[in-house]
């Protein structure tokens, strides 16, 4: 196995991660609230669309379930909240990817392992009270037990994902120093399109067919179609775990491809 | 000369001259800064427009309404964001780093020497150009028909809420000369913002009273689209009151923190 596959390199970069986002616990408050108000918004709005009680509306979603795919959705969206695209965006706008690539170790595994850590973190200090607090607040359905195994799994291959993303967002600071356009944009791309905003079984036609189509709707509509039980039998949800893992190799194969094209022409000014 | 107002003026034009050639100079950078803004809220508009294919009237609000309410709030956050963006810098490293002196040896008040490094930050272009659209359009959808009065208040509405985002943001800038960066405070504070973008309506009380009485982000969209909307002078009458305080609160702690600040010397 070569060096720079080995595992255990990348504990140091695991535990480093972590001390780093313990030391500025404040971030956790900022995700939090970002979160809770995100949700609170998107829940304050479908609710009133399904103000009738009785019976299923709009797209087959009850008033319950609507807000447990919302509310589940931002969870995610927590969970996605991997800080890849600001440290790489950062490490290139500063010159400071030349010192991470003389290091015996693959750059992109690095992050990979300095972001799950903060993963596990948001996961469990942010995303869990999130979900806490809206489910005192507002009736969640409660899922069925394979179907919440089967979200577990999703949600796994989501944060890959996520990561991914990511990845690819940060690398634009090999092209550009606005790096907080391409964020901010990123940010919105995949909160509209991953159906953190509006269930993608509610968008008209086109916009449904648009999002189909694109990777984003893996990380979040992905796990909740399996965590609602809104598939028909074993195929339906093997076809949703199936569009994961198709996107999730095939943005894998893009970071290699495209790290590989930039750091072959990245020049870094030495002073 | 830069003491008088016409100096003080003519250097901000200038120092606004600047930033717009910086504009030219790194185009990408400014497509990116704007075409950002336009996705996210070409996006939020799309997602409205969605909630209102299911339903006609959402917390008795209808879709151009709501469109209208967004794009007052878009055009008091664009005209904020024009001339104060350096704030955040100030929150997240110009204390932490010790580079803050720089504003206190220039013969100018350090507010202005702060806030001009960054006058017409293109970024807030594309906030002011879509809340500029969205409340024509929608204004025509719905009809509206504003008096005279209610035309020659239009502007003032504007500068008022541009004010209190501007309020606000000094204030939790502020607090890094005791905290070294707040940067987590402001941006917390902006998250909040977020909520005026829609009716208040929707929202539960006790959140409604947030949003008016402590950080009075309803001041900046709600209170204006209600009153171009409907004639609603009731939260309306409150501003210059809400503007005049906010800014005073955030202006004193901003006096209290820059005659406490001590460079970190290296």
């Amino acid at each position: 196995m070569r060096t720079a596959l080995r595992p255990g390199r990348y504990l140091p970069f695991a535990t480093s991660g972590l001390q780093t986002l313990l030391q500025y616990r404040s971030t956790f408050l900022v995700t939090g609230v970002t979160a809770a108000a995100g949700a609170a918004v998107t829940v304050f709005l479908w609710r009133a669309v399904y103000a009738d009680p009785t019976g299923p509306g709009p797209g087959g979603f009850t008033r319950e379930s609507i807000t447990t795919y919302l509310v589940v959705a931002q969870v995610l969206a927590v969970a996605h909240a991997n800080r890849v695209d600001d440290e790489v965006a950062a490490e290139v706008y500063r010159g400071d990817i030349a010192v991470a690539l003389t290091r015996p170790v693959s750059y992109p595994l690095v992050r990979l392992a300095a972001g799950l850590p903060v993963v596990a973190a948001n996961t469990a200090l942010v995303g869990v009270p999130l979900l806490v607090l809206f489910a005192a607040l507002v009736p969640l359905t409660v899922p069925a037990p394979a179907d919440a195994a089967l979200f577990l799994l999703s949600a796994v291959l989501s944060v890959l994902l996520a990561f991914c993303v990511n990845l690819l967002t940060g690398m634009a600071g090999f092209v550009t120093t606005n790096t907080w356009g391409v964020r901010m944009a990123k940010q919105g791309v995949v909160a509209f399109f991953a159906g953190q905003t509006v269930p993608l079984d509610l968008l008209p036609g086109p916009l449904r067919a648009l999002a189909s189509v694109l990777p984003f709707r893996a990380m979040a509509d992905g796990p909740l179609t399996l965590l609602l039980g809104r598939y028909e039998g074993a195929a339906g949800a093997a076809a949703v775990l199936g569009h994961q893992l198709a996107w999730t190799a095939g943005l894998v194969l893009l970071c290699a491809v495209l790290w590989r094209a930039a750091v072959a022409r990245l020049e870094v000014l030495g002073g | 000369m830069s003491a008088t107002p016409g100096g003080r003026l003519r250097l901000a034009l200038f120092l606004g001259g600047v930033g717009l050639h910086r504009l030219a100079a790194y185009r990408l950078d400014f497509l990116l800064g704007s075409g950002a803004f336009l996705i996210r809220v070409g996006l939020q508009t799309v997602a409205v427009g969605v909630v209102f294919r299911h339903v006609p009237a959402v917390a008795g609000w209808s879709y151009h309404q709501v469109l209208f309410l967004l794009g007052c709030a878009l055009l008091t956050r664009g005209l904020d964001h024009l001339f104060t963006d350096q704030l955040w810098e100030l929150s997240r490293k110009l204390i932490q780093r010790g580079e803050f002196y720089r504003y206190l040896i220039r013969p100018v008040d350090p507010l202005f020497a702060l806030l001009s490094e960054r006058f017409f930050h293109p970024d807030g272009i594309g906030e002011l150009a879509v809340g500029a659209f969205l409340v024509v359009w929608s204004g025509t959808a719905l009809g509206l028909d504003p008096g005279p009065l209610q035309w020659a208040l239009v502007p003032l509405l504007i500068l008022a809420g541009a004010l209190i985002h501007a309020s606000v943001k000094l204030f939790f800038a502020s607090l890094s000369f005791w905290t070294v960066t707040s940067m987590p405070a402001l941006q917390t504070a902006t998250q909040l913002s977020e909520f005026a973008g829609y009716p208040l309506d929707l929202y539960h009380a006790s959140l409604r009273t947030l949003l008016t009485w402590v950080l009075p982000f309803a001041f900046t969209a709600y209170a204006p689209a209600v009153y171009l909307l409907h004639g609603d002078t009731g939260l309306l009458r409150w501003l210059p009151a809400v503007t005049g305080l906010s800014l005073l609160a955030a202006l004193a702690l901003w006096r209290r923190g820059l005659s406490r600040y001590e460079m970190t010397g290296s």
